[in-house]
């Protein structure tokens, strides 16, 4: 058993297996509170030291002494102050990661001295979480290290004071951005190409996967046994590429993001319709545009005969006029004598 | 100046009556010109995913639009010159609605850029230039008016195609979308259709002219042309000096090049140019950089939309009234000079209160120049020097056109911060509108001058004329003088 993870200021190395039978002294070294970050790095540390095997008193059963990775966890914090009687908090991780969630509690209007509070992971309390909360500057607080390594380590933790008060942490698999609500759409015997993408300030996965679903199960995508599948991944983005569309092919495809501590989920739907689709609207709007053009030339026909055959009047009577003004009033007698 | 215009037509404008149908007409065609390039730029992430192309590579397609729009327009002017209005539209409209029925069985982006760029460009050339050119042949006392709301078009079909557009790519993808986008755009076709060439039977006689019976706008135009010259009335060598003209100059008009109002206009809009559109495409990224979220950001857009939507007919009847129609020159001058301040006056807006202010008055002022963009023209060349005048401009213009939004996005991406484009597109509008206002104060009184020269060899003229037709008259009298007593 490597001695270096667990090695802290304090100089004290314990060996895990000889701590794990009294947790209880570990949480109330936990409730001693103290504000600065540091410190409690300090107390999370002896935490640590003093309790090891602290992942397996959240689970019902005990598990064997982990193995300890061969490079350090990396630790994070992350609190939250509860002013009412609920409150949730998203926490999104990437890697496995020793995380110290710390609870503040202001209170109720009776506020006793100390009161009963745990820790709860996916609504089940977990064992051995009891402690008693003393009530120091106005505030109730609770703080526990929890060790999260793999899929099942996220869920929901929440720390209870009494039987109300309640903060969930959520941790869970860093989500991708850009989720695409619409349905991508292509047509029969066309390609298509679908895409993931993870945003520029989120770290790298792993890699990448496709899925379809296949009834309520997620079957992932084999591109050597179909070849009609063709997956290109760069470290951000994936695209999948779909040859030689069918109608079959329309679904849900679930594009997966693999990190260390489990794998993202993103969702595209593929709609696949023929070319007859969009012909509709067409065919309908040229009919009406021919219609149209052929009601303003029509009319413009009828009013341009209409205007012919009076034009045609006027212009035998504009005819006879000018003659007649060029001889004076000689002019006006022709046209009588025409008339 | 109007009065001259008049007398150089050969005929009175209708003004009026089916005018105004062709006002909707022009509506359509204008709307269709501006706001198809801008509205595709909806499909271009998903055909930059379907073709792995970069983004710089689909954007050609919006600037191979423009350029060939903006390149077309001489072949426009020539054509119209020669077959009038209804015919270039229609076949400008076909044209746009095969490119892009080809276009959506498009199987490389090269094949993007020649249908949808090339040949929808030019279709669209081929819709935009007979429109303005028509109002020009049917309004002369409403002119600007008919412009204005004729201009109208452009934000109008914007507007619709925004959301049109959203719902075509949900439904059918980009392949279908261009598909319908191809029929919808036939309905040029349709305001093709409205546009009857206008009657030219003769009201009163020019000096010189001879009457003409019906539209064939063509040999009318080229007729009007030799005998006429510009809004200036000259002396009597005008017809001589006409009819020297080469092959070329019946179809276009470079005897512009020696007009004064014409280049006046075209030197001081190609540096306006510079900075016309740079400030519409870069409002939104503007808007985000400050910190406002996406959809804050794009109802900016859709206020200036708003704005720029109701205040061109309000600009148009504005321009008409008696007080500005004879000074429009100036009332154009200070639109541009506006635009200018309106720029130089933006990086002082602070928050989103700030920039919905700028975008009100940037909607104004954008408004207020793109309805008087030309009519100016028109009112400095007269209506049937429009044709080649517009022509000439679109095609000098297409450069500033082109590169004035990645001039701008090299000053956005070399200083980090919009302050300074937003001070050179002040700049590049604000130099033109004072070059416009001394330039045509200079013009108008040189013009005036003109006028009341060749007035006074009018009159005199007349009185000649008069002498002659008494004496006529007298000895007609007295050879036939007792049989014409009745």
């Amino acid at each position: 058993m490597a001695a270096s993870p667990w090695e802290g200021e304090g100089g004290e190395v314990r060996r895990c297996s000889e701590r794990r039978q009294k947790p209880s002294h570990a949480e109330d070294r936990g409730t001693t509170a103290m504000t600065s970050s540091w410190k409690q790095q300090l107390v999370q540390v002896l935490l640590v030291l003093v309790s090891c095997g602290h992942g397996d008193t959240k689970t019902a059963a005990p598990t064997p002494t982990p193995l300890p990775p061969v490079t350090p966890l990396k630790q994070d914090a992350k609190s939250a102050v509860l002013t009412g009687k609920n409150f949730t908090e998203r926490v999104e991780l990437s890697s496995p990661v020793n995380m110290t969630l710390s609870c503040t509690w202001k209170g109720d209007q009776d506020k006793p001295p100390n009161i009963t509070g745990h820790w709860r992971k996916d609504g089940q309390e977990i064992q051995d979480s009891r402690v008693t909360v003393m009530l120091e500057d106005e505030n109730y607080k609770l703080i526990q290290v929890f060790s999260v390594v793999s899929e099942k380590d996220l869920g929901n933790y929440s720390c209870v004071f009494g039987n109300e008060a309640r903060i969930d942490f959520i941790l869970e698999v860093l989500q991708m951005g850009e989720k695409r609500d619409k349905p991508v759409v292509s047509y029969i015997r066309d390609f298509v190409v679908m895409t993931c993408k993870v945003e520029e300030n989120k770290p790298i996965p792993t890699t990448w996967n496709w899925y379809t679903s296949n009834g309520t199960d997620k079957e992932q995508i084999n591109t050597t046994a179909s070849k009609r599948f063709k997956i290109v991944s760069e470290e951000r983005e994936t695209k999948l590429k779909v040859k030689d569309l069918t109608l079959d092919d329309a679904g849900q495809y679930y594009c997966g993001a693999v990190y260390p501590i489990g794998t993202s989920v993103g969702q595209v739907e593929l709609k696949v319709i023929t070319f007859m689709e969009p012909l509709k609207p067409f065919i309908t709007i040229l009919i009406e545009v021919v219609v149209l053009v052929a009601a303003i030339l029509l009319y413009e026909r009828s009013r341009a005969k209409k205007d012919s055959a009076e034009g045609t009047q006027t212009n035998a009577e504009q005819n006879t006029e000018p003659q007649g003004d060029d001889k004076g009033a000689e002019g006006n007698d022709s046209v009588r004598q025409r008339k | 100046m109007p009065p001259a215009a008049v007398t150089n037509l050969g005929y009175v404008p209708p003004d009026g009556g089916w005018g105004w149908a062709v006002v909707v007409g022009a509506f359509i065609s204008i709307g269709f010109s501006y706001a198809f390039p801008k509205s595709l730029t909806i499909y271009f992430k998903e055909i930059q995913e379907y073709f792995s192309v970069s983004y710089s590579e689909i954007a050609w397609v919006s600037s191979v639009m423009l350029a060939s729009m903006y390149a077309g327009g001489p072949v426009s002017s020539i054509l119209v010159n020669r077959y009038g209005s209804r015919p270039v539209v229609m076949v400008g409209g076909l044209m746009v609605s095969i490119a892009m029925v080809l276009a959506s069985l498009g199987t490389t982006i090269i094949h993007l850029y020649l249908c949808v760029g090339v040949i929808g460009g030019f279709g669209l050339a081929f819709n935009l230039q007979p429109a303005l050119t028509i109002i020009g042949t049917y309004f002369q006392v409403k002119r600007p008016l008919a412009n204005g709301l004729a201009m109208t078009g452009s934000p109008v079909v914007l507007s619709t195609f925004a959301p049109l557009n959203q719902f075509l790519f949900d439904s059918f993808g980009w392949r279908g979308s261009f598909l319908v986008l191809g029929s919808i755009v036939l309905n040029c076709c349709v305001a093709g259709a409205l546009m009857r060439p206008v009657d030219k039977r003769v009201r009163f006689k020019p000096s010189d002219g001879p009457p003409r019976c019906e539209g064939g706008a063509a040999e009318e135009a080229a007729e009007v042309d030799v005998s006429a010259q510009s809004a200036d009335p000259a002396p009597e060598d005008g017809p001589a000096e006409s009819k020297s003209q080469s092959y070329i100059s019946r179809y276009i008009d470079f005897s512009l090049f020696r007009h004064n109002g014409f280049l006046i206009y075209l030197s001081g809009s190609v540096v306006m140019f510079f900075g016309f559109f740079a400030p519409v495409v870069f409002l939104a990224p503007y808007a985000k950089h400050q910190g406002t979220d996406e959809y804050s950001a794009a109802l900016l857009l859709s206020i200036f939309a708003l704005v720029d939507m109701f205040i061109r007919p309000i600009t148009g009847f504005i321009g008409n009234s008696k007080w500005v129609r004879p000074r429009i020159q100036y009332f154009f001058s200070f639109a541009v000079s506006y635009n200018g301040v309106c720029h130089l006056l933006c990086p002082l807006a602070s928050g989103y209160e700030g920039l919905v202010v700028y975008a009100v008055f940037y909607g104004l002022a954008f408004g207020m120049l793109s309805a008087l963009l030309f009519e100016a023209l028109m009112d400095l060349v007269g209506a049937h020097r429009f044709s080649s005048a517009v022509g000439l401009v679109t095609i000098i213009e297409c450069g500033p056109v082109l590169l004035g939004p990645p001039i701008s996005g090299a000053l956005v991406d070399t200083f980090r911060d919009y302050k300074y484009m937003y001070y050179a597109c002040g700049i590049f509008m604000l130099v033109p509108g004072i070059f416009f206002f001394i330039m045509h104060y200079y013009n108008y009184k040189k013009v005036n001058e003109e006028l009341m020269q060749s007035a006074l060899v009018i009159s005199n003229n007349k009185e000649a004329l008069q002498l002659r037709i008494n004496q006529d008259d007298e000895t007609m009298k007295s050879k036939y003088g007792l049989d014409t007593v009745d």
